[in-house]
């Protein structure tokens, strides 16, 4: 979750940081580039599955925050706010594919190393990180988008539905699918 | 969340992984984000400013970040809004601000030092074009300061 004291990362609070950016702060705008841009990359990379194309849409979005901060209510925080902007160029990069490329299941499962008999615990976790990775690419945008928000990012369902641009009851239908999936898929690391 | 029992403690944990974890893509990617934030900007209107030399400008959203800095600087205040409008020559005609009171704050005193900072800074950024004092407006409300010195 972001910081939401100043202590936490050095700098104040979201409130205050978009208060200061919405009046022509670049310093408070850089702050809430580096407190949340991991995150929203963690979650654009892994739709996309496109590093070049991850970055066009983290400087398309950050720009269209800085744009549009003026006009940003606060009726949402922050964090869904910026995830809305860049779903928005997640789903514009998305639409220019003509088909969006599909892992099947059997080049996702040999993506998914076999837990190794004596790894050490570093390697395990990567290990263990990348399997979910390549698991998560046999999902569909929607599913794979609803479960990184909730689970990762850790979005309520009414905050996901807003960056989908669906009902909470949606993004129950699509976390349950996912979940399926993703734990069927992960299975033999048990 | 994930219930282990539900999804399988791989699953638990994978997630609890990628949630900790940070791309090299990002951390690549960052400081080129940063300098292009720095030079990032938002159409706005330029604003004549007068010295010894002659004319020269300023943008508004210049001078409201620069007002919005002498404002956060009184104890208890916060600027919450900042509007320049222009005349025909580029003249500032006015300056509307919002400022967030904390609350047990004398109201009026803070106003008094919000609106003199402002135009302070004003003259400082405009010089001999400068719109006089009457030419801010300041509106304060009661309001959640936070206390960000």
């Amino acid at each position: 979750m972001p910081p939401t004291t100043e202590a936490a990362d050095g700098h104040p609070p979201d409130p205050v940081l978009v208060r200061r950016a919405r009046l022509g702060d670049k310093q408070a705008f850089a702050a809430i580039v580096t407190r949340h841009g991991a995150a929203l990359y963690r979650y654009a990379s892994r739709v996309l599955d496109d590093r070049s194309a991850t970055e066009d849409v983290l400087q398309d979005a950050f720009l269209d925050a800085w744009r549009g901060l003026p006009s940003f209510r606060g009726d949402s925080s922050l964090r869904t706010w910026l995830f809305t902007l860049v779903r928005h160029r997640v789903s514009r990069q998305l639409g220019r594919r003509s088909a969006v490329p599909q892992t099947g299941f059997d080049d996702a499962a040999a993506d998914i190393a076999d837990p190794a008999p004596d790894p050490a615990q570093l390697s395990l976790g990567r290990d263990l990180r990348e399997a979910l990775d390549s698991a998560l690419r046999l999902l569909p945008d929607r599913q794979r988008s609803a479960w990184l928000l909730r689970e990762v990012e850790q979005l309520s369902y009414a905050e996901v539905g807003l960056v989908l641009g669906v009902s909470p009851t949606v993004v129950r239908g699509l976390l349950e699918r996912a979940r399926v999936t993703l734990a069927t898929t992960l299975k033999e690391w048990r | 969340m994930n219930d282990p029992s539900d999804t399988g403690d791989a699953l638990a944990r994978a997630t609890d992984l990628l949630r900790g974890h940070t791309d090299t893509g990002w951390t690549r990617l960052q400081p080129g984000l940063l300098e292009r934030a720095r030079g990032a900007f938002r159409t706005s209107e330029p604003v004549r400013g007068r010295h010894a030399h002659g004319d020269y400008f300023v943008r508004t959203d210049v001078l409201t970040d620069q007002i919005r800095r002498a404002v956060d600087a009184i104890p208890g205040a916060a600027a919450a809004s900042i509007t320049c409008t222009t005349g025909d020559r580029d003249e500032l005609t006015g300056v509307t601000m919002q400022i967030s009171a904390g609350y047990g704050r004398q109201l009026s005193t803070l106003a008094a030092q919000a609106h003199a900072a402002a135009h302070a800074t004003i003259v400082e950024l405009l010089g001999d074009l400068a719109p006089g004092v009457d030419a801010v407006r300041t509106h304060v409300h009661i309001d959640d300061v936070v206390d960000e010195r």
